[in-house]
Formats: structure tokens, sequence, C-alpha cells
């Protein structure tokens, strides 16, 4: 890191330190994470991008927190200039789960929203193009939703077919073969 | 002609000409020899193929070829899991080979969804949608086992065994239906596979059925693309 960006980091730190809606942990030397109020993550990203060189965003992220009742959003901002990452966290409220877009800040973000809104439901206003992204086929409920049963949908749509070929049958006479049945391998059947 | 007496019964009928069948032989022999394989790789075990086929494995010793063209192709390798998006480019690119053509599954996603079983978005048994010739399961499995089941493939044909593709034009109605479930009731394809089944002399009893009728009430005429130049 030269000079010139030390600087511009140690400038950031101490900015943001002053800043009270933002909570500030550096993870380490080139990672940073900061929370933030919903309401005021546009303006931070505008200082991020405008005073502080995090000019390329990599990624959007959304987690579903289904017991808390939201969505938190993550949005990885680079720079160049200091070669450091910083994830803004916010959170929303599940419902309505509707949140601004930062398509005017950064325009890669248009792709990001489109796809948590086809994988989340989670709806960007002022986002350029909110139709279906990879899932055109899909008409189910937002499929990453952590209350979308996967297994029920596909004990409706799939069928099963009984794969035991001779060598299985050789090995579980032998006292082998599969150990712990699909059955209770299942994370959602799980008891604890 | 129709008239005349035949006498079938006796000695007579069990006298059968030893070189009846050379022929038929000769030309399974000759298939099995010189397949073409369709190059269209769907999952992860698609990586296997290139080792596979070039001067490492050399599938070509086989008589096995790359091929370009599902219209010039004997072989549909299905390499790995198949999105339900993909199985519609999978049914299309299998109706539009000609007879007689092979499907084989590779890799354990092709038999039962693999590690994938929990995925909303791929198909898990691929025999439910296409006859399928031969399984190679493993995850993935290795150019070995890509080669031997290739090898298995050859011995099927050349004792005519590998008659799947007929199966598809038999229980035509069972395919379409499980693919209609799929992807849902105005699912159609350019190929006329009734008409094809009674070309090829395979319409039965279980060719149509309910699934059929439906097709037939919500195909669509296809329209050709008008060629434009900008
Ligand atoms: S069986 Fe394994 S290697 Fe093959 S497609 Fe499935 S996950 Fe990939």
């Amino acid at each position: 890191m030269n000079q010139g960006s030390r600087e511009l980091q140690v400038w950031l730190d101490d900015l943001l330190a002053e800043i009270e809606q933002v909570e500030m942990r550096r993870k380490r030397e080139r990672r940073m994470r900061l929370d933030v109020d919903a309401d005021a993550l546009p303006t931070l990203l505008e200082l991020l991008k405008g005073k502080a060189s995090y000019v390329h965003l990599s990624a959007i992220t959304c987690v579903d927190w289904i017991a808390e009742g939201e969505f938190e959003l993550i949005y990885h901002v680079w720079s160049y200039e200091t070669q450091s990452l910083i994830s803004a966290h916010t959170r929303i409220p599940r419902e309505p789960g509707r949140y601004l877009s930062v398509y005017d800040l950064y325009k890669p973000a248009a792709f990001f929203e489109r796809d948590i809104y086809e994988m989340f439901g989670v709806y960007f206003e002022g986002s350029p193009f909110m139709e279906k992204f990879i899932l055109t086929e899909w008409d189910g409920p937002p499929p990453m939703r952590k209350d979308f049963d996967s297994e029920a949908y596909i004990n409706q749509f799939f069928n099963w077919q009984e794969y035991r070929p001779d060598w299985l049958k050789e090995l579980e006479a032998q006292g082998g073969g599969i150990a712990i049945p699909p059955d209770e391998q299942r994370y959602s059947r799980r008891e604890d | 002609m129709k008239e005349l007496p035949v006498r079938t019964e006796g000695a007579f009928a069990k006298r059968t000409n030893p070189l009846a069948h050379v022929f038929d032989e000769f030309v399974r022999f000759c298939r099995s020899h010189s397949l073409f394989m369709l190059h269209y790789c769907t999952g992860c075990g698609a990586i296997e193929l290139p080792p596979a086929m070039t001067s490492r494995f050399d599938m070509e010793r086989l008589g096995i070829q790359p091929m370009v063209t599902p219209r010039q192709a004997d072989i549909l390798l299905v390499t790995g899991y198949v999105s339900v998006k993909t199985l519609k480019r999978i049914i299309l690119t299998y109706e539009q080979m000609p007879a007689p053509k092979y499907v084989i599954g590779i890799c354990s996603c092709t038999v039962n969804g693999g590690m994938y079983w929990q995925s909303y978005a791929t198909a898990k048994v691929l025999a439910d949608y296409l006859p399928v010739d031969l399984y190679i399961a493993g995850c993935m499995p290795r150019p070995e086992a890509v080669v031997s089941g290739m090898r298995k493939l050859m011995g099927l044909i050349k004792t005519g065994k590998a008659e799947s593709w007929k199966d598809y034009y038999r229980r035509y109605d069972h395919y379409l239906g499980n693919q209609q479930a799929l992807f849902g009731e105005r699912w159609q394809t350019p190929t006329d596979v009734l008409g094809e089944a009674q070309q090829y002399g395979l319409h039965g009893p279980e060719t149509e059925g309910e699934h059929t009728a439906l097709l037939q009430q919500v195909q669509q005429p296809l329209i050709p693309h008008r060629m434009r130049l900008k």
C-alpha cells in the first residue's frame, strides 16, 4: 500500500468512527465490515464511492433470517486505490421486502438486484429491469427463501427410481453399503 | 398368392437358413464400430470426456468420434445433472437424432439426481423423460469407466439389445406425460413423433393416450422463420 492510499484509509477510518449510524469493524488490514441502518446505506455507499475510491461493486448478497423476520443485504465494494474490500451490511424487514436500488450509483447493481428479486423476492425500487433472469420458466415462490420447502417440491414433481445394483447388494451382504440411509441424512428431518 | 397352401408344421418349419441373420449381424457389427457421439454436455461429468476422447484414452480406437450435430449422431451422452431448462433442450436434441439412437446417462445425477437430489432445479430420473440404454454411475466416472461403458454399449448393439429408441415410439404417451408434468401442458416439440412411429412401424397400443391427445389439442403449427438480412 502506498502512502496516499494509507492516508485515505486512515481518513476513512476516522470518518466512519465519527458517524453514529455506522458500526465499524476492521477484520483484517484490507477487510472491513460496516453495519448500517437501511435508510443510511445509500448515503454511505455514495460516500464510499465518491470520496473514498470504492468504485467497484463486486456483489450484493442476500441472507434470509427467517426467525428474525429480516433480510440481510450485504454490499461488497472494492477499492483499487487501497486494495481493500468493504462489506456494508444492512437489514430490512422481511415483509414487505422492498428496498431502494443503488443502480444510480453502481450500474452492475441491476444484475444483482434482479437476481435477488428472483431468488428471494426482495423488490428494489428504481432498478431498471426486474424481469425473470435465470429461472425463466419458474412460477413457484422465490426458491432461496427459507420458507420454500425444496423437498416437498421435488417430491411433488419428481419420481425416484430404485437403484440397487448387484455390486451394492454384494457389499451389503458383507455388512457394508450405505451406512446412513438417505432419510436420516436429511437436515430437514433431523431432530436436533 | 395368399391362397396357396403353405406347409409350416413338422420338420420343415424347424429348418432355418443358417445364413438368414448374417446380414443383420453384419449390419449391427458395422454399426457398433462406427458410432458418432453427439458432443452435448450438461453437467460436471463432461470434464471426463476430453481425456476419454483424446490421446490418453483415445476412444477413436473403438470407432467412437464426436459429432457436432444431432442429425448425424448416434449416441446422446447426458453427462451429469440435467436442469429442467436443459432437459427441454435434451429432448429437442434427442428427437432430432435419426434412429437408431442410443442414450447414455453418465454420472449418478442422471440416475437419481445424485447430490442434487434435493434441488428444485434439476430433473431427477433421466429415464422418465427419455429411454436410456446405459448408465455409467459415479460422481464422476473416470475415463476408464466411460470407455468401458462405451464397450458395453457396443456389445449391446452387436447383440441387438440396445433397442431403447424403439421404446420411445412404443411408449411415447408415457414419456410425453412425464414431460408435460414438468414443462406444463403446452409443451410441444417440432418433431412429429407419432408420424415417425408410423414410419418406423413402431406405432403400438401405448404410443397414443391421454397425453398425446392433450398434445394434439394444444399443438400449434410451426411457422417458419423468415430469413432476413439486416
Ligand atoms: S454425479 Fe457428480 S460429477 Fe456427475 S454431474 Fe452429478 S455432481 Fe457432477
